[in-house]
């Protein structure tokens, strides 16, 4: 599933990013690498999410969410 | 003594890197721009143990790569020559995404000390960092300090001053993880290299084995480099401006980009560190939490923020106005006072004139705006150092994906209700430049609160029953017509590869503001504000009086028929008489207009010489004429839409010039302004027409 299905309140590993190269290494810069653990805050109807990765809270719109593949963790 | 000492200040976003630096400084900065782009370059000098310090505020950036302008000067200057020590502030409370830039930092090889900000919010949420441990890993000296609290901040100078030169006197001590033998000598017993010792990131053996390699052939084919090691790792990391540098014919050693690795590895560093250091971690913060249940909640988030913007503008317009008053009344004062006095002196009437109607008039009414931008300022640097603008493209983000915006796009257009100059420097935060671009475009059509004059004299004027309904739908068909642009804009670039509108913003920690970052904040803007009064307004309003006191037979003094303005008001007439505009003295007034919006109302008294526009008097007289010429309410509100939409002002043009860079942009944006206010007049004045 992508991180824009995953409900507010749940935790996900991230499994790939499928953006373009600059968008990917701004988020790995971030700290939203391959393994990295996000917890989905927050999430509006129209798709924009507040997310927490390493400690740090960013929004991010549906676009960007819909590209990053993600596992929800139990 | 030594010479200037040249410190770096480095850090993320919202580390906190500015108030530590104003820290320093105080308002006594030299701001400028780095050279060939628009990233601003903060400056400052101090005095320290009779020592000169020259301080420079690096842009905020999360990494050192060079996909973005920031990034990119962040590097370039601190590989140069001219910085001697890099304080690198990190928020101690987000230390795992602020080490990253951190090791980035070490690695380039100049002196780091890390400044370990905003302590006082992980003490207060129970958390501990070992700052023993913390630089024994790092093998850089680690200095807690609280920018707000100003505590640290002579032990962290005394740092910089005593490592000038020295990269790195901190011995490395390294536990791999705490796993096996936690002793001083396990460097080198799990990897072939002998790396432990002096560098405190050391990558897999497959990336040290290349960095070896690269390191030999960058020492072979470009002798006096510095730094090997690094320049080895950014051509591992596929760094295409170094690739274009420092070419190598390594086919087998760089046989992909081993970017991805190089990130992971670091970050997994991180994480052992954050493991060893970091006690009691806690992941989020209650308050924050507790604040954006409300601010950014699905369904009150919007009106929370439509309240807040409310108050915002009833204290621009109500205290502003007020105090706006008294500089009126001072600046009456100071003409009348100059006028008599020049007068008394008996000086040229052509330099009175010069004087008084074109210096004091047009630089003076600019001035009078002071107020009310003062206090819109103080609005907005408040709402952004507690955290909450950075909230408003959440919530906005919905709303303007619709027109192909990031919800970012939408904080310059808030502040272009106040002024648009301003409003164009704040779409510097966007990072896609389309879309800084596209906002650029359409946030003049915010109508500032320079054109409201024009909005009060001609609504009162023309429909005085209606007079408010008339002022306010201005602001409404300005949002309509920014927002028509926005998406048909939008439409054109559909089918294009869009990633533009993506939104991503880091949103802080919520936290009470920092009133002298405030005043610097609206100081600087102040500044700024004024410097153009001086400038771009003094020569406009010379140029201005110019126009309309000299004619193909010289000075006329005073009769304006026969100006140069006339002529070319009569020249343009043509182009204007399509939506109802087509008189010579109107004509000049919107030309006039174009150094700032107020001055149309300031042209119209003078070119059709009415004492006291605003006095009920002369409004009944300039009426008169006015209906005496056959121009009614259509052309009146024909003129309104015309001044809200036309060229925003000459400062807004050169801030929309130095911003692009670009004169031919500047001037594209000027065109499409007028061709949309021409457009726009003309239905409204065929409408209003028909009806009326």
């Amino acid at each position: 599933m992508t991180l824009l299905d995953a409900p507010a309140g749940s935790r996900c590993l991230v499994q790939e990013l499928d953006l373009p190269m600059e968008l990917s290494r701004r988020l790995e810069a971030l700290g939203m690498i391959t393994g990295s653990q996000v917890n989905v805050l927050r999430k509006k109807r129209r798709g924009a999410m507040i997310i927490t990765v390493r400690g740090t809270r960013f929004a991010v719109g549906m676009q960007i969410a819909r590209h990053i593949t993600v596992k929800e963790e139990k | 003594m030594a010479g200037e000492i040249a410190i770096g200040f480095a850090g993320n976003p919202n580390c906190g890197k500015t108030t530590l630096f104003n820290a320093y400084t105080g308002a006594n900065l030299k701001v400028a721009n780095w050279p060939g782009v628009t990233v601003e370059k903060k400056e400052g000098r101090f005095q320290f143990h009779d020592s000169e310090y020259r301080l420079v505020d690096l842009p905020g950036a999360y990494s050192l790569t060079c996909y973005t302008m920031e990034e990119q000067v962040t590097r370039q200057y601190i590989l140069s020559d001219e910085v001697d020590v890099i304080i690198d502030v990190a928020d101690a409370s987000a230390l795992q995404r602020n080490l990253y830039l951190t090791l980035q930092l070490i690695e380039l090889g100049k002196p780091v000390i890390l400044a370990l900000n905003m302590m006082d919010i992980v003490e207060k949420r129970g958390m501990e960092i070992d700052t023993h441990r913390l630089p024994e890993m790092l093998g850089i000296p680690v200095i807690p300090v609280s920018a707000r609290r100003k505590t640290g901040l002579d032990i962290l100078m005394h740092a910089a001053a005593h490592h000038v030169g020295k990269p790195s006197d901190v011995p490395l001590i390294h536990h791999h993880g705490g796993e096996g033998g936690v002793t001083r000598s396990t460097r080198g017993a799990r990897h072939k290299h002998q790396h432990h010792a002096e560098y405190a990131m050391v990558y897999s053996d497959l990336i040290e084995d290349k960095i070896d390699q690269l390191i030999d052939e960058l020492q072979a084919r470009y002798p006096g480099l510095q730094n090997y090691r690094w320049h080895a790792l950014k051509l591992l990391e596929g760094d295409r401006e170094l690739l274009e540098k420092y070419p190598v014919n390594r086919p087998d050693v760089l046989d992909r980009s081993y970017e991805q690795d190089i990130i992971n590895q670091k970050y997994d560093f991180i994480d052992e560190i954050i493991q060893e250091v970091v006690v009691n971690r806690e992941e989020r913060s209650a308050v924050t939490d507790r604040v954006d249940n409300l601010l950014t909640h699905r369904l009150w988030g919007l009106p929370v923020f439509l309240l807040i913007m409310a108050a915002v503008f009833f204290l621009t317009f109500t205290v502003g106005d007020w105090l706006k008053e008294y500089f009126q009344l001072g600046l009456d004062w100071f003409s009348a006072g100059t006028l008599h006095w020049l007068e008394v002196w008996q000086v040229d009437p052509m330099l009175t004139s010069l004087i008084v109607d074109g210096i004091i008039t047009g630089v003076g009414g600019i001035l009078t705006f002071l107020p009310n931008i003062i206090i819109l300022f103080l609005a907005l640097a408040f709402l952004e150092d507690s955290g909450y603008m950075a909230r408003v493209a959440y919530v906005m983000d919905g709303i303007m994906g619709r027109l192909g915006l990031s919800g970012r796009a939408f904080i310059p257009m808030i502040l272009g209700f106040g002024c648009s100059v301003p409003a164009i420097m704040a779409s510097r935060a966007l990072e896609n430049r389309r879309d800084r671009y596209k906002t650029m475009l359409i946030t003049p059509f915010m109508s500032c609160s320079a054109r409201l004059p024009i909005y009060v004299l001609f609504s009162e004027m023309f429909f005085a029953d209606h007079a408010m309904l008339a002022a306010y739908s201005m602001y409404v068909l300005g949002l309509v017509v920014a927002v028509l642009c926005a998406f048909v804009m939008g439409l054109l670039e559909r089918g294009r590869k869009r990633q533009g509108n993506a939104l991503l913003i880091e949103l802080p920690e919520y936290k009470a503001p920092s009133a002298h970052t405030i005043f610097i904040y609206v100081w600087e803007k102040v500044k700024d504000y004024l410097s153009r009064a001086g400038t771009i307004i003094f020569v406009a309003s010379i140029l201005m009086w110019g126009l309309l006191n000299f004619g193909p037979s010289g000075y006329t003094g005073g009769d304006m028929a026969d100006t140069f303005g006339s002529l070319l008001g009569k020249g343009l007439t043509p182009f204007f008489a399509p939506v109802g505009l087509g008189y010579w003295q109107i004509v000049v007034a919107l030309i006039a207009g174009v150094s700032a919006k107020e001055v149309v109302v300031s042209s119209c008294a003078v070119l059709f010489s009415v004492n006291n526009v605003n006095s009920a008097a002369g409004m009944a007289s300039l009426s008169a004429i006015l209906s005496g010429m056959g121009f009614g309410p259509a052309n009146a509100l024909a003129l309104m839409t015309f001044s809200l939409l036309y060229i925003p002002c000459a400062a807004t043009l050169a801030t929309i010039k130095k911003e692009t860079g670009s004169w031919r942009w500047m001037l594209g944006a000027a065109a499409f302004q007028v061709a949309v206010a021409w457009l726009v007049s003309f239905v409204a004045y065929r409408a209003a027409l028909l009806v009326m």
